[in-house]
């Protein structure tokens, strides 16, 4: 599946379990909508490799300023930065490819806890 | 002196907004772009912009040192650690320590330096060359190149883990062809900051023709380039003749690749040299006078080429341009067997 497709996929998805979601298409502009976002994000699902702000980045960023919100890293076949994920403290990692099944079942553990 | 990063570009604004949203995360960051983009302008403006600007920012070009003494000038040195080492020597990871290393020229770094500094990186340590004891280092690390570094990693010269942990922040400078917007924005700026420099020397701002010029050349060099144009400019007190001199340039680049980058320069040189041929260093017949001959014929050949080019292959108007005899132009024409193009043959009449 493209990138594009994926996010596609996972926005339907994800709406369809009555989330609302907000995107944004690379790590500086995902930063800028969780910091312009009043009511806050209950929860971030972001990329490992992107343009200027890396996922390691964005999920550091998140646990400094954020540090209740949790994050979901998803990273590529061939992408080694799971042990950087891991140091920024994520709370969980799926690699591609998986079902949206799984990435449902990790946002309901991890706001329900 | 904090200089600013001058320009009204789409990419150049998203870069300030980038600086801005992470100044202050204290993340590795890795600045890319071509030789002369400014890439120090931004780790400076990333400094300045952070908590750590009254702190020191130390950089370190890994390019113009040999391995053995970059490595002394980043971990440091105990007294009697080497041959030479008759005292003890601060590194720059503990000099910057607090402030910001700006490492210049990453890609050039050794793959055993590489994983020391990962190393470094990792733990937050490192121990001085001939010292057991490891120090603490909360070094800002800002790492510049103008290589691809994914691809040194691909061929094994980058090592992949340190390519991630430098790259978690990626700030890309596109050329300046890629944005000529911001070639007016600096020129304004670049005039303003040398004319206190240059004492009365004064330049009138460039009127539009010589602004489209500017505007339309390709600048290699970039902003530096720019920069050393307006300084000649400024010595020479007027536009045409410095301008006339870059339009030839770029004309010349653009006809025949003649006046070029390092690999046309080789690629000459090898030509003159012509080391399969009667050049050979091991031939005979190798001298520095001929090759000399050689260079001054092809260069002859190009400015005659490019001046009968210019004036439609009007051979009296290319004399007096070119301050020779009409007897001269036509032995020169035939010597360095110049050809007029197909299209203007049949106009050859002087």
């Amino acid at each position: 599946m493209t990138v594009k497709k994926f996010y596609v996929h996972s926005i339907i998805f994800l709406s369809k379990k009555n989330y609302d979601v907000a995107t944004a298409s690379d790590g500086l502009d995902g930063i800028k909508l969780l910091e312009n976002e009043k009511s806050g994000f209950d929860l971030v699902i972001t990329d490992l490799v992107m343009p200027n702000i890396s996922g390691i980045a964005v999920i550091s960023i998140i646990k400094n300023k954020f540090p209740d919100t949790p994050v979901i890293a998803i990273t590529g076949w061939g992408e080694h930065p799971e042990a950087l994920a891991a140091e920024a403290n994520v709370d969980a990692v799926l690699e591609k490819p998986f079902e949206l099944s799984e990435l449902y079942t990790m946002i309901k553990d991890l706001l329900s806890t | 002196m904090l200089v600013p990063f001058v320009g009204i570009s789409e990419s150049i604004e998203r870069i300030k907004e980038l600086v801005a949203h992470v100044s202050d995360t204290g993340l590795n960051v890795v600045i890319t772009g071509e030789s002369g983009v400014g890439k120090e302008v931004v780790a400076q403006n990333l400094y300045h912009s952070s908590g750590r600007k009254d702190k020191p920012f130390v950089k370190v070009n890994c390019a113009a040192l040999p391995e053995g003494l970059l490595e002394s000038e980043l971990f440091g040195f105990e007294k009697g650690a080497f041959t030479g080492a008759d005292r003890k020597k601060r590194g720059k990871f503990e000099l910057a320590n607090e402030g910001v290393l700006f490492l210049d020229e990453i890609g050039d770094m050794s793959l055993n330096l590489q994983s020391k500094l990962l190393h470094v990186l990792q733990s937050g340590e490192f121990a001085p060359l001939g010292s057991e004891r490891e120090m603490k280092t909360d070094a800002w690390v800002l790492a510049a190149t103008n290589q691809e570094l994914n691809e040194k990693v691909k061929n094994g010269l980058f090592r992949e883990d340190l390519y991630y942990r430098l790259n978690i922040i990626k700030i890309y400078i596109p050329p300046l062809r890629k944005r000529p917007e911001d070639i007016p924005l600096l020129i304004d700026y670049f005039l303003e900051k040398y004319a206190s420099q240059f004492g009365d020397k004064r330049l009138i701002k460039p009127d539009h023709a010589i602004m489209d010029r500017l505007i339309s050349y390709q600048w290699p060099g970039n902003v530096r380039e720019l920069q050393n144009i307006l300084k000649s400019c400024l010595v020479v007190g007027n536009w045409e003749e410095v301008i006339n001199e870059l339009s030839f340039k770029s004309e010349m680049v653009s006809n025949s690749g003649f006046v070029a980058t390092g690999t046309n320069e080789a690629s000459i040189i090898d030509d003159l040299l012509n080391f399969q041929g009667e050049n050979s260093p091991n031939h005979a017949a190798f001298s520095l006078k001929k090759i000399k001959r050689k260079a001054l014929d092809r260069i002859e050949k190009e400015i005659i080429s490019h001046v009968l080019d210019q004036t439609g292959w009007n051979r009296t108007k290319a004399t007096k341009i070119l301050k020779i005899s009409y007897k001269t132009l036509l032995y020169k024409i035939s010597d360095l067997n110049i050809k007029p193009p197909p299209d203007t043959s049949g106009k050859i009449s002087s």
